[in-house]
């Protein structure tokens, strides 16, 4: 019978799948594609058979020795627990999801085997990093992600503008890379193993006689492995890239950017919360990150008119959100606003790209308006996920924010929950305007008013998902013999006790941001360009995106590329042309003197030889007569 | 004291003739004076008491070796022979050559030579020598002379014209 | 006439003889200033036959065995010298550089 411990089958088939696709699948009907779907679906199978057998046993681990040389011994195993276990589902289901809504988004697009083989590499890739019971496990399929997120980002290469988001979103994620990978090898280097289990062992006797790790080291690299977070889960200042990632297929965007790469960060600090734990001044540094993205990111959100832009920020902010619940000690939170977030913001990438298929590729909302009685489903759908997100009653992203806006409460104090407010604010409002601007009012292009409703095919995964962010609300409620999701999740957490006061206060919030995007964009009882009239200053700051990446442009061009310049010409000058052409020229030139002593001329010769004769007699005159 | 007189009279022919070799633009010339000093150098076999010595030395160079000299001059550039030039390395080959006469006088004046009276040996010892205790290496020398012989017949007899590398068709074409 | 005078007038024909093989550029005359050297050789040879040897013979039979290897030596070297000439139509050393670089 199926169990946990054929739970590493799911990365495997969709492994297989990928494979199969990428190599011989050319010659199978319709490239092959159909396998992804496949092997996501019963990789979905699997995990409930998973899911039974960890609710009845409890938590447990595989592992076998991996290689070893010497006194290393590299594990490869997989850590099965209530985290990890729900993830998987988290990750299966939106991947089936996905791939099912691409069988029909995706149809006539050039490629179509090799994006199927990419997600079905990424799902593999995405279940390992879930699994992995070690860093080094964990890092490897970490960068796997990353490379699928990079080949998906990029998919329409032929576009200029896909190819440059898929460099940057390599190259960014990959300066939290390096950080993560320096962090994991500095805790192997003090504590001698890969293993959590075994690294937060140390860490949670960090200090004590005898433990390698001290305080200052655990910090050190709990904050290096943050950096690794911070690149995948797109937290300020890393963030840049996870907008342009937009440029990808929009259900790349749903699946990718949006429910399971990008909170591979947030897993992995819950993951490490331990070990976190142990390392406050670490646990601040997540808290403020977190707390910056969510406040700044929202802000930009309200000024995209890119529609899959808006929810790019969107997430960005609510992936501050999670980190901000990790740092105030809500493991729980931060996975239960994970999940409530995954499914909602899925589902509205998924409905943009509805949209746009409704309206024929348009992205800007400017052009879209009056969709609502064109596209009922997805108008449907969308505004269930914006009233999900924006945190209304009694949908489960209330609940989960609720959670959220508790856990600050009580471990960071009330300036960061204020300022949590805030953000929580402009979230419904930005969420307020997407859905009154594209589907209320009047079309404003000739592809709005033409617009279509979308194949069964793509609408099935979008009701699915919306049901889910409805029916997601039971995770508030007492779970398999807990007392919600979140303590499910993290067992040794104290469970938020749901507070009336902090529900209203919320609620309060998120209606008034609905309500202000009711009053400027449904209503227009407040000019939408009454803000930007009187702050021209604050309005041009955020079109350029708070200059970040201007300044990241400037950095790159004058240091990057002058210290790139310098060390180039160096080489070229000092390494290449002195170091290694010079013997070699030196020799080559020495050569090509000396052989004019190779006259060929007998005379010469011979002069050479009564020259050697003479001096021969010298010496034996100095030494055999003179002494 | 006649010795001496005699010596001084014939090493100066040999000097004056060895210059008169290396100096004389015409080869002809030069062959009469490389002759002279031949010549001369028997005499000073003479007067060192080695009549055998003389004699071969008559023979041999002053009759076999100067005549065959002259043969090879007859038979390559004729033209040239009246007006031959030095090497561009000759103001070189005048410092190298006084440069080996201080080195050869100075080891001589070094060594101190004394020698006993001058004593000379008859044909008749000569011979016995020779063909007892020197017989085997008389009979190798011969056998290089056959062979030098032999090797020259070949070299010399194959055909051949001006401008040709001669690699193709060696002396050993028979 | 002392063993002085015999070495040092072989050391002059001898340095004479070095003189034209240096300087000469026709191989015949370079030939006869090698016969020049082999002479001074034999003067030496002899002086030192006369003056010191007490079987009085030696000097000699070596002087014969440089005249008969000197004679062989001229036999080849105008062998060499002719076919030289019949290949590449000159005589003169420095047109001769088939070994230059």
């Amino acid at each position: 019978m199926l169990g946990m411990e054929q739970a590493w089958l799911q990365p495997a088939i969709c492994a297989v799948a990928f494979v199969v696709i990428a190599l011989p699948g050319r010659v199978l009907p319709r490239s092959g594609a159909w396998l992804g779907p496949l092997a996501i679906l019963s990789a979905f199978v699997i995990f409930w058979f998973v899911l039974s057998d960890l609710l009845k046993n409890g938590p447990a681990t595989f592992s076998f020795t991996w290689l070893e040389a010497g006194d290393v011994r590299i594990m490869w195993g997989m850590i099965l627990d209530n985290l990890s276990v729900s993830m998987l589902g988290l990750v299966s289901f939106v991947a089936l999801g996905v791939q099912v809504y691409s069988w029909a988004y995706m149809s006539g697009e050039p490629r179509f085997g090799w994006y199927f083989a990419v997600h079905s590499l990424f799902a593999a890739s995405m279940m390992v990093l879930v699994l992995a019971d070690n860093l080094l496990f964990m890092y490897i399929a970490w960068e796997l992600v990353g490379l699928c997120s990079y080949l998906l980002i990029g998919f329409y290469y032929e576009r200029r503008s896909a190819a440059e988001a898929a460099k940057k979103a390599f190259v960014t994620t990959r300066i939290g890379d390096v950080g993560m990978l320096i962090g994991i090898l500095l805790l192997y280097k003090t504590v001698g193993t890969f293993d959590i289990s075994g690294i937060i062992h140390a860490a949670q006797h960090v200090g004590e006689p005898g433990n390698p790790l001290s305080s200052v080291m655990l910090t050190v690299s709990m904050l290096l492995i943050f950096a690794g977070a911070v690149g995948k889960s797109a937290q300020f200042p890393l963030h840049v890239w996870l907008p342009d990632a937009m440029e990808g297929p929009t259900p790349v965007s749903a699946l990718i950017h949006a429910a399971t790469m990008v909170v591979a960060g947030v897993y992995l600090v819950a993951r490490m919360f331990p070990a976190f734990e142990m390392a406050p001044t670490a646990m601040t540094v997540v808290a403020v990150i977190g707390l910056i993205t969510a406040l700044l990111m929202s802000f930009l959100a309200v000024v995209m008119t890119d529609i899959k832009r808006v929810l790019a920020y969107s997430t960005v902010s609510h992936l501050g959100f999670m980190m901000l619940a990790l740092g105030s000690f809500g493991v729980g939170a931060a996975i239960f606003h994970l999940f409530t977030h995954a499914f909602a913001k899925a589902m509205l990438f998924l409905s943009a790209g509805s949209v746009s298929h409704g309206v024929h590729g348009k992205l800007d909302m400017r052009e879209m308006g009056g969709l609502r009685s064109k596209m009922p489903v997805t108008f449907a759908c969308m505004a269930i996920g914006a009233l999900s997100l924006a945190g209304l009653f009694p949908l489960s992203g209330f609940f989960s924010k609720d959670a959220v806006l508790g856990t600050v409460l009580a471990g960071r104090g009330p300036v960061f929950f204020i300022l949590t407010l805030v953000a929580a604010f402009f979230s419904a409002f930005y969420m307020a305007r997407l859905v009154l601007v594209v589907f209320t009012g009047q079309p404003r292009s000739h592809e709005a008013e033409h617009a279509h409703e979308s194949p069964v095919l793509m609408l099935i995964p979008l009701v699915a998902l919306a049901l889910l962010t409805i029916g997601a609300t039971v995770l508030a409620f007492p779970i398999a013999g807990h007392a919600n999701f979140g303590q499910f999740i993290y067992p040794a957490g104290e469970a938020e006790h749901f507070q009336l006061w902090l529900a209203g206060l919320s609620t309060v919030t998120a209606g008034a941001g609905l309500l202000m995007g009711w009053l400027i964009y449904g209503t227009h009882a407040i000019s939408p360009s009454f803000f930007r009239d009187r702050f021209p200053a604050v309005q041009r700051v955020l079109e350029h995106k708070y200059y970040i990446d201007d300044f990241y442009q400037w950095v790159i061009d004058h240091i990057v590329l002058g210290v790139g310049g310098f060390v180039a010409l160096f080489d070229r000058i000092v390494i290449n042309d002195v170091g290694i052409n010079g013997p070699g020229r030196s020799v080559v030139q020495t050569g090509n003197k000396l052989r004019l002593h190779v006259t060929g001329q007998l005379p010469n010769y011979a002069m050479v030889m009564v020259l050697g004769a003479i001096v021969i007699g010298v010496i034996w005159w100095l030494f055999a007569v003179r002494a | 004291m006649g010795s001496l007189i005699a010596y001084s009279f014939l090493a100066a022919l040999i000097v004056g003739g060895a210059l008169g070799v290396v100096t004389s633009r015409n080869v002809a010339h030069a062959a009469l004076f490389l002759l002279t000093t031949l010549a001369a150098v028997a005499g000073i076999f003479i007067l060192s008491l080695a009549e055998f010595l003389a004699l071969v030395q008559v023979l041999i160079y002053g009759g076999a070796i100067t005549i065959v000299l002259l043969f090879a001059l007859m038979l390559t550039r004729l033209e040239e022979f009246s007006n031959v030039r030095d090497n561009t390395q000759w103001p070189m080959a005048i410092i190298a050559s006084v440069a080996l006469l201080v080195v050869l006088v100075g080891a001589i004046f070094a060594s101190r030579p004394s020698g006993a009276a001058l004593r000379g040996a008859s044909f008749q010892e000569v011979g016995t020598q020779l063909f007892t205790k020197w017989a085997v290496p008389f009979e190798v020398a011969s056998l290089v002379l056959l062979v030098a012989l032999v090797g020259a017949f070949l070299l010399a007899r194959g055909g051949g014209n001006p401008g040709d590398d001669g690699i193709r068709d060696g002396g050993n074409r028979s | 006439m002392t063993l002085l005078h015999t070495e040092l007038l072989s050391a002059v024909l001898f340095v004479i003889g070095l003189y034209g093989v240096l300087a000469r550029r026709n191989a015949v005359l370079v030939l006869m200033s090698v016969e020049l050297m082999l002479n001074a050789v034999n003067i030496n040879l002899i002086g030192y036959a006369a003056f010191t040897d007490p079987g009085r013979v030696l000097g000699q039979v070596l002087a014969i065995f440089v005249i008969t290897v000197a004679a062989a030596e001229v036999g080849l070297a105008l062998a060499i010298i002719l076919r030289l000439y019949r290949n590449r139509g000159t005589v003169n050393l420095n047109e001769i550089n088939l070994m230059k670089w």
